[in-house]
């Protein structure tokens, strides 16, 4: 599958790149090109040796074997003090922001401008410091104050600053690692126009990401990665969704949301009805209802309510008036201990730091307060906790590499979050509240995810979902409420509703 | 999939880690016992045992406090508070009574602390280093600064007495170790501990209530440090306002040296009886060799910094190769 290339010199080649750790091998050979002005996406599961690559890209690891070229030239990158002198910048995934600290100050840090005369190396121009920000910030047609904490912005507004503060030095190779991850669709529009503008100045961007729809968006060329090794490297135009699937797993993934269902839960009482509730601050006279076995989807852009709406219904948030009625019966939930009495789990948004305990086992994160099923007047019984654990772990197939006692943290994304899912279903919950249920997890995982979701759902559960995914939100959902301005603006059916139209309605265009 | 093989070698690195500190131990053992022709003897033994008896009932519940993410520095001076305390009022009712006083101060130095750290939410290293204050200045209140002492002789029996040979306050420690081993592995409250250390968020989110747990350990590591100042005023006959201080430093490091981690999370109480056990030994094989108390100060320093040293090390090495 590899192309041959007939212009001159590529702007970076990684050649032959080979890595071990404790005697594994990571990478096995991998070769890499990217021109300058283009866009090449990097793709592959967990676990595929993206990371590593990228590692060693920026200095963080050493190579074993092989070399890598910038314009032709071999270099040594031993730190990444290196890589950033020789041009090559890398914005990760989780940001690596100094919150308290200006924005101006995050873009330039380490290279603050000093004030010119003899004491001039102490001191800072914080003039200067203000302008260049603007500027870089202006030249992504970003509305920040350069003056403004670096804590008090959206997760998207930092991941531009992050981009700022890459694009400050001379960058030739910009790194971006799931960039959309935590951007709303608007924020990614504005990425998408940066990157263009990028790639017309010569800039080579190596894009990784577990969206293909954006790939397909904003890359020329891809090259997939399988167990450290390439398994593509081809031209994105020559290519079908299900041939870049078929690479990256080495297998067809027939259909990635399950079947949909005919709605007979419909006429069955509501598990959840939520009635003109209103948080002040968060959202206002919100009114829906979940049956069992039904899917509501909440869709809006970042902040226009409908993340606020979950932490209510866990016990999060206090409405100062409305009505939730859990199974006909009105419920006060002011704690997630509330919450879990009435029935009700949560799976956060931010699986590592909300929903696990990392370094604990699997058996132990999925009998966590699940006490009743486990323990005896206090007692843990080890042998119920191995019988619960090898049940939920089977029935969701839950991959591990050794057995329930190894740590949660060190399965795969996906596999974690099934942990999550398990725990709610072993605690015998009615209603399921989703938040970002696939963020950063690779395809093969995520179609296993969704068919864990969708067995909760035939087993009678109700289930609300958050997602900035439309497409997965589309693909999950019975029905839809858009929500913006921090209201319900409108209910859609998802078999019948575009990806545009609810977006439309999400970005404040009449919903019907 | 490659990863997971990876991570297979951690797992087993992790379980060699705890088998090293009981090779350090051996190799401790075998060096004093060649240097020392005293060193090895069961008399011998049962002194390092009882020399470590006030550090080892409060280094189980320190590890307790630790492993749920918490500190408590408070129980030093907890320890003198309660050993006055029942020096002054063992003059003036009986001896049961003013025990039992003792204990509700700890109690009370506990509550003090867990309700300062979860409804007020002062960060657990201040508030006990508040209480630490406080109850060090409230046992030179209660005695005028005086060593007071006790004359009974059932008292007397807690601290100096024997069962089957044992010193009874050894007996006493043994039995925490083995009670509380229990409670860390086996049960609903030690397990929630681990979870609430490990990530105090998502425990709360999976409906844990993460306060009461930590006001839970709290008590516990106030009524245990009361039962240290009992143990100890016993012991010497008599309570001092000065006594044990600077003793939750020396339990900090045995629990540390343990393979606790200060972050939380981590920890068993099997690991911290060694680590008592390895400190209390090289002070006694340090004395044998008459080597001068300043120089043990400076031995038991160094050894807490390699011991953690190593553990860094081996941390930082897991982390780098799991990345991958």
């Amino acid at each position: 599958m590899t192309v041959s290339d007939t212009r001159p010199t590529p702007l970076l080649a990684m050649r032959g790149i080979r890595k071990q750790f404790s005697g594994v091998e990571v990478l096995r050979g991998v070769d890499l090109t990217l021109h300058s002005g283009e866009v090449l996406a990097l793709l592959g599961e967990n676990g595929a040796g993206k990371s590593t690559l990228m590692k060693i890209l920026s200095g963080d690891y050493t190579r074993d074997a092989g070399e890598i070229l910038l314009g032709g030239v071999p270099v040594e990158i031993a730190s990444p003090r290196d890589a950033e002198r020789a041009g090559i910048r890398i914005i990760y995934q989780e940001l690596n922001a100094a919150p308290d600290l200006s924005v101006a100050e995050n873009i330039l840090m380490g290279r603050l401008p000093r004030r010119p005369g003899p004491l001039g190396a102490l001191l800072v121009d914080w003039d200067t410091v203000y302008r260049r920000a603007g500027e870089l910030l202006a030249a992504l047609k970003a509305e920040i104050d350069p003056r403004q904490p670096m804590g008090s912005l959206s997760i998207g507004k930092q991941q531009i600053v992050e981009i700022a503060k890459a694009l400050s030095g001379e960058a030739r190779v910009l790194v971006m690692d799931e960039p959309t991850a935590a951007l709303t669709q608007r924020e990614v529009h504005l990425l998408f126009e940066t990157i263009a503008s990028l790639r017309a100045a010569g800039v080579g961007v190596i894009y990784i990401s577990h969206r293909l729809d954006e790939v397909e968006q904003v890359a020329q060329r891809i090259t997939v990665l399988r167990d450290g090794a390439v398994a593509g490297d081809t031209r994105m135009a020559e290519l079908t969704r299900g041939d870049i699937v078929r690479m990256m797993v080495g297998r067809d993934v027939e259909q990635l949301y399950p079947a949909r269902h005919t709605a007979d839960g419909e006429d069955a009482a509501p598990i959840l009805e939520v009635t003109g509730l209103t948080v002040p601050g968060a959202f206002a006279d919100v009114t829906f209802a979940v049956h069992p076995g039904e899917i509501v989807g909440l869709y809006g852009l970042l902040g226009a309510g409908q993340a606020d709406v979950l932490r209510a219904l866990f016990g999060a948030a206090s409405p100062s008036s409305g009505q939730i009625r859990m199974i006909g019966q009105t419920v006060t939930l002011r704690s997630p201990q509330d919450a879990r009495r009435h029935g009700i789990g949560l799976v956060p948004e931010d699986r590592k730091g909300e929903g696990l305990v990392l370094g604990m086992s699997v058996a132990g994160n999925l009998t966590l307060g699940n006490w009743p099923a486990v323990a005896r007047g206090g007692v843990l019984q080890g042998w119920r906790e191995a019988e619960r654990a090898a049940h939920w772990t089977e029935r969701l197939g839950i991959r591990m590499s050794r057995d329930v006692r190894q740590e949660v943290g060190t399965l795969s994304g996906g596999n974690q979050q099934k942990v999550v899912l398990a725990r709610w279903l072993e605690a015998g919950t009615r209603l399921l509240l989703l938040a970002e249920p696939t963020r950063g997890v690779d395809v093969g995982a995520r179609a296993d995810i969704y068919a864990a979701i969708d067995t909760l759902r035939a087993q009678g559960m109700g289930i609300v979902l958050v997602s900035s995914d439309i497409e997965e939100l589309l693909g999950l959902s019975d029905r839809a409420f858009v929500f913006a301005g921090r209201r319900i603006v409108g209910e859609f059916d998802p078999s019948r509703t575009s990806q545009e139209t609810l977006l439309a309605a999400a970005s404040g265009a009449e919903g019907k | 999939m490659t990863e997971n093989v990876v991570q297979n070698r951690l797992g087993r690195l992790n379980a060699q880690a705890s088998l090293g500190l009981i090779g350090v131990y051996i190799i401790l053992i075998l060096t004093l016992s060649r240097l020392s022709p005293y060193f090895l003897s069961v008399n011998n033994f049962l002194n390092i045992l009882l020399a470590v008896s006030t550090i080892g009932l409060i280094a189980v519940s320190m590890t307790m406090v630790i492993v749920s993410g918490g500190i408590d520095l408070s129980v030093g001076s907890v320890v003198a508070l309660t050993g006055t305390v029942v020096a002054q009022l063992s003059h003036r009712m009986p001896i049961a009574a003013a025990v039992l006083i003792a204990l509700l101060i700890g109690l009370t130095v506990g509550a003090f602390n867990g309700l300062a750290i979860t409804r007020v939410g002062i960060n657990p290293l201040i508030a006990t280093l508040g209480t630490l204050s406080i109850a060090r200045g409230l046992a030179f209140v209660f005695s005028g600064g005086l060593t007071q002492t006790i004359d009974n002789d059932a008292f007397g029996f807690l601290g100096r007495g024997f069962l089957l040979g044992v010193p009874f306050p050894v007996v006493v420690m043994l039995l925490l170790f083995l009670l509380f081993h229990g409670v860390m592995r086996g049960t609903v409250f030690g397990r929630s501990l681990y979870a609430i250390g490990g990530n105090a968020q998502a425990s709360r989110l999976a409906g844990l209530s993460v306060s009461g747990l930590q006001i839970a350990v709290y008590l516990i590591s106030g009524f245990s440090a009361a039962l240290g100042g009992i143990f100890l005023s016993s012991q010497l006959g008599a309570g001092a306002p000065a006594a044990a201080s600077g003793i939750e430093l020396s339990v900090i490091a045995a629990v540390i040296l343990g393979g606790t981690s200060l972050s939380g999370g981590k920890g068993t109480i099997g690991g911290t009886l060694l680590g008592v056990l390895i400190l209390g030994t090289l002070n006694n094989g340090l004395t044998l060799l008459n080597v001068s108390s300043y120089y043990q100060e400076v031995a038991r320093g160094a050894v807490l910094l390699l011991a953690v040293g190593l553990d860094q090390l081996r941390l930082r090495l897991g982390t780098r190769t799991r990345r991958g």
